[in-house]
């Protein structure tokens, strides 16, 4: 059995559907992204997995980038922000997860 | 900062080489915003290179996306390649030597006539007998005057064309650049 395989593949697929949905909440930077999905192990993404993946969603236009200068002592923060283009694309994933899951909830015929 | 963070930081920039300038600072910036971030939570630098991993599987990570991006077979993309190319060689060959060659020279030598025109003038003026000024001569005129106007006037032409060719140097190889930039080769 290799479920960690498929795990993977399940974090790949869904990574990006979970970084735009938190990004949708409020704007964010990097370190607060990694650490909110290290509370949830089939989500828990390294640093080399989830800056390269924001840097594709920045090129695409789904989300935009902000340098902002945080408190005292601390350096300044690269937030991210929703941008109507994404905010569509998360509308059409949304719909696309639910087909998903009420796919599999059919098959399993509960 | 500690030296390890930023050897991390630097070889990181170094694999980036392929990316933009641009991109590359702000990539770097970000990396050492996460490391302040943690090292601010107590952690030593030990601790945060660990949770960052090796750099260049962290570069490579940024370079995959622009190589899968930069694969996608076109044939548009094959011939902007080639254009880019052929153009990129002849210049090589031909547009920048000259260029580069007649800026410089003819910036020269319209300083040079200017003087060689003064000298002339002074050497007549004063009746200096300056040695070789009387091969200093601009077929048709006598009146040394003349001949410093006509130096004048000749250098400061010759001197915007060498401008000219320098601006043209730089611009053609800036547009290549762009041009470059453009097709992300």
């Amino acid at each position: 059995m290799n479920i960690d395989d498929w795990k993977t593949q399940i974090k790949r697929g869904t990574l990006e559907f979970c970084i735009l949905l938190m990004i949708k909440q409020k704007p964010s930077y990097g370190y607060e992204i990694i650490n909110t999905l290290e509370e949830y192990p089939i989500l828990a993404a390294k640093e080399n997995t989830i800056y390269p993946l924001l840097r594709r969603l920045l090129k695409e236009e789904y989300i935009s980038s902000s340098w902002q200068d945080s408190a005292e002592g601390l350096p300044p923060r690269k937030y991210y922000s929703m941008t109507d283009k994404g905010l569509d694309y998360l509308v059409a994933m949304s719909v696309e997860w639910d087909n998903l899951l009420c796919a599999i909830d059919k098959i399993k015929g509960e | 900062m500690e030296k390890v963070l930023n050897n991390y930081l630097e070889v990181i920039e170094r694999y980036l080489k392929p990316l933009p300038v641009s991109e590359r600072v702000d990539i770097v910036k970000e990396i050492k915003s996460e490391m302040l971030e943690l090292q601010q939570n107590g952690k030593t630098a030990e601790e945060i290179m660990e949770r960052l991993g090796n750099p260049k599987e962290m570069a490579k990570a940024y370079l995959g996306d622009l190589i899968v991006k930069g694969s996608s077979f076109s044939w548009n993309r094959i011939l902007a390649i080639c254009a880019y190319y052929s153009l990129a060689g002849l210049s090589g060959m031909i547009v920048i030597p000259v260029l580069a060659v007649c800026a410089p020279v003819f910036i020269f030598c319209g300083v040079a006539a200017p003087v060689m025109g003064a000298v002339k003038l002074i050497d007549a003026l004063l009746h200096l007998g300056i040695p070789y000024a009387q091969y200093i001569v601009v077929s048709g005129i006598k009146n040394p005057m003349l001949i410093f106007l006509f130096c004048l006037i000749t250098g400061a032409a010759l001197a915007a064309v060498g401008y000219g060719c320098w601006k043209l140097l730089v611009h053609y190889i800036k547009g290549m650049s762009k041009v470059k930039h453009n097709l992300s080769l």
